[in-house]
């Protein structure tokens, strides 16, 4: 970040540590322990065990053996990668952090402040409610204009593994809902001369891109398009409807939205993104990563959620 | 909630003012003046005229919360927006054409392409296991096979009148174009029932067109 003068660097400095320790004391006070997340990972050791990350974007450095070290790109993998190779039977975390992840972004070396939570060990919905309730907590005393927007990536998968595609297909058609292209999916799904499954499920998939909105608007949306709904399918909607109902209590800035992909490839049912209006890049992302722990050897069950230090002080800057 | 839409100047911009005019949407735009933004108070919304292709660009920051623009733009730009409707205006070709007869496909032979479209092109051979060449032009592609600089062009279609006026002809057809509306993902999020809402309105002019 690049200042005018002394001045107005000081005093960026100041809310930067007041807006930090603010959200540390609310987090300290409800329990969570503090760790400090490494700023050195091993390259190859990283990118093997989280692959969504782009290897170009990477900030690279050697030590004096010639091993190439990255400066970490994501926290969460960084703290996984720490705590769960020594995982015992026993152990629950309750964790927060304050750090810094790096990037190259085409133009030099991106810096972002990041604070986060992680709860390694807890499993269960009360858990997933109780991570975006504190989510939502944090996000609400610095502005009224946000939008949580809360997700569970079980329901697409679910329709996707019925609709037994290649992976090919598979990729084409996450591409088409990442954009809501819905003609877009509609005349791809039309070009595949055969499917190995019931045209029921492909309907189904057609028609995921209008479960957004409201849970309400969604859960009447898939009783009007009669469309194919799993066991599986059932549990997400009615753990979606209990959560709603417990989030509600605090927030009405709740949307939902069954078709969206997560461009985190560890997120592993449910997801949620917080924005602010006026503000083009989400505030706050979230969710559960249980299988990704999977690559250790053992599942552990864990959820997070990190917030943009960066871009909540503009926020707090303007409500201040 | 306010809401703002990002217009391309020219033909594609006048049709979809006159889509938009037709459902009693914009009547205060008026082309001819000078101005490059306007309001409609009674539905709050905003236009912005725009060069077509600055209208992702105003999109993808947010400055517009949505747009219409062409497929080739969307493609080549790799921008992350929605794209929410596929209208049935706009409607050209995304080819390859060169001197009639030359054979694109050679794996003994760096292939040069001059183009406007540079990232779109690059993507393409690559799936078609072709090794090229780029040439980045800005106008005037089709004179580039003619005066030796590169093999073929990769140009957007409609009539083919220019390529047949040069000399070339059309050797493959890459993608259909079109417009689309496009929106800022977060504004999406925010003002979905409102965007629902214009998008319906020019669902039902545009489908005249289908």
């Amino acid at each position: 970040m690049k200042f005018l003068n002394i001045e107005e660097e000081i005093s960026f400095s100041e809310k930067m540590f007041v807006l930090r320790k603010e959200i540390e004391d609310l987090l300290f006070n409800k329990g969570y322990i503090f760790v400090e997340p490494s700023i050195f990972e091993k390259y190859d050791e990283f990118t093997s065990i989280n692959t969504r990350i782009n290897n170009k974007s990477t900030v690279k450095v050697l030590d004096n053996s010639g091993e190439i070290l990255i400066l970490s790109p994501d926290i969460t993998t960084g703290i996984v990668n720490k705590f769960v190779p020594r995982w015992q039977n026993d152990t629950n975390l309750k964790l927060f952090y304050y750090g810094k992840t790096y990037k190259h972004n085409g133009v030099g070396i991106r810096e972002n402040r990041e604070i986060g939570v992680e709860l390694i060990g807890y499993r269960g919905r009360k858990t997933d409610e109780d991570t975006i309730k504190n989510a939502v907590e944090i996000l609400s005393k610095y502005t009224n204009d946000y939008l949580i927007e809360i997700n569970n990536n079980k329901y697409l998968k679910e329709i996707l593994l019925l609709c037994n595609l290649s992976k090919k297909e598979n990729n084409e058609i996450l591409n088409f809902l990442y954009y809501k292209n819905k003609e877009g999916l509609r005349e791809y799904l039309n070009n595949i001369k055969s499917f190995k499954c019931n045209v029921n499920y492909i309907n189904t998939l057609e028609n995921i891109l209008e479960l957004e909105g409201d849970l309400e608007y969604i859960l009447n949306k898939i009783e009007l398009l009669s469309v194919y709904k799993s066991e599986v399918m059932d549990k997400v909607l009615n753990e979606l409807k209990v959560i709603d109902k417990e989030i509600k209590k605090i927030t009405k800035n709740v949307t939902y939205d069954l078709s969206m992909v997560s461009e985190l490839n560890y997120y592993d049912g449910i997801f949620f993104k917080g924005f602010v209006m006026g503000y083009n890049t989400p505030i706050m992302s979230g969710g559960r990563y249980d299988s990704f722990t999977t690559q250790y050897g053992k599942e552990i069950p864990a959820i997070g959620f990190t917030i943009e230090l960066d871009e909540l002080i503009k926020i707090y800057n303007k409500e201040k | 909630m306010s809401l703002s839409i990002a217009i391309p100047k020219g033909r594609l911009g006048e049709q979809t003012i006159s889509m938009l005019q037709n459902a009693g949407i914009g009547k205060t735009i008026d082309e001819k003046s000078r101005k490059l933004v306007f309001e409609d108070k009674n539905k709050d919304i905003k236009f912005l005229l725009l060069k077509n292709s600055d209208v992702i660009t105003y999109v993808e920051n947010g400055i517009a919360d949505i747009g219409i623009s062409g497929k080739d733009m969307i493609m080549e730009q790799g921008a992350d927006i929605y794209e929410l409707y596929k209208m049935n205006i706009g409607k050209c070709k995304m080819s390859i054409a060169g001197i009639k007869g030359k054979k694109i496909f050679n794996e003994n032979e760096v292939l040069k392409v001059a183009t406007k479209f540079t990232e779109t092109a690059k993507k393409y051979f690559l799936n078609k296991n072709q090794k090229i060449k780029i040439i980045k032009l800005n106008g005037s592609i089709e004179l580039a096979p003619i005066l030796g600089l590169s093999d073929v062009i990769v140009d957007i279609v409609e009539t083919g009148n220019t390529l047949k006026a040069n000399g070339l002809e059309v050797l493959e057809d890459m993608y259909n174009i079109n417009a689309v509306v496009i929106s800022n993902m977060i504004s999406y999020k925010f003002k979905r029932e409102k965007i629902k809402e214009i998008i319906n309105i020019i669902r039902q002019e545009d489908l005249k067109f289908a």
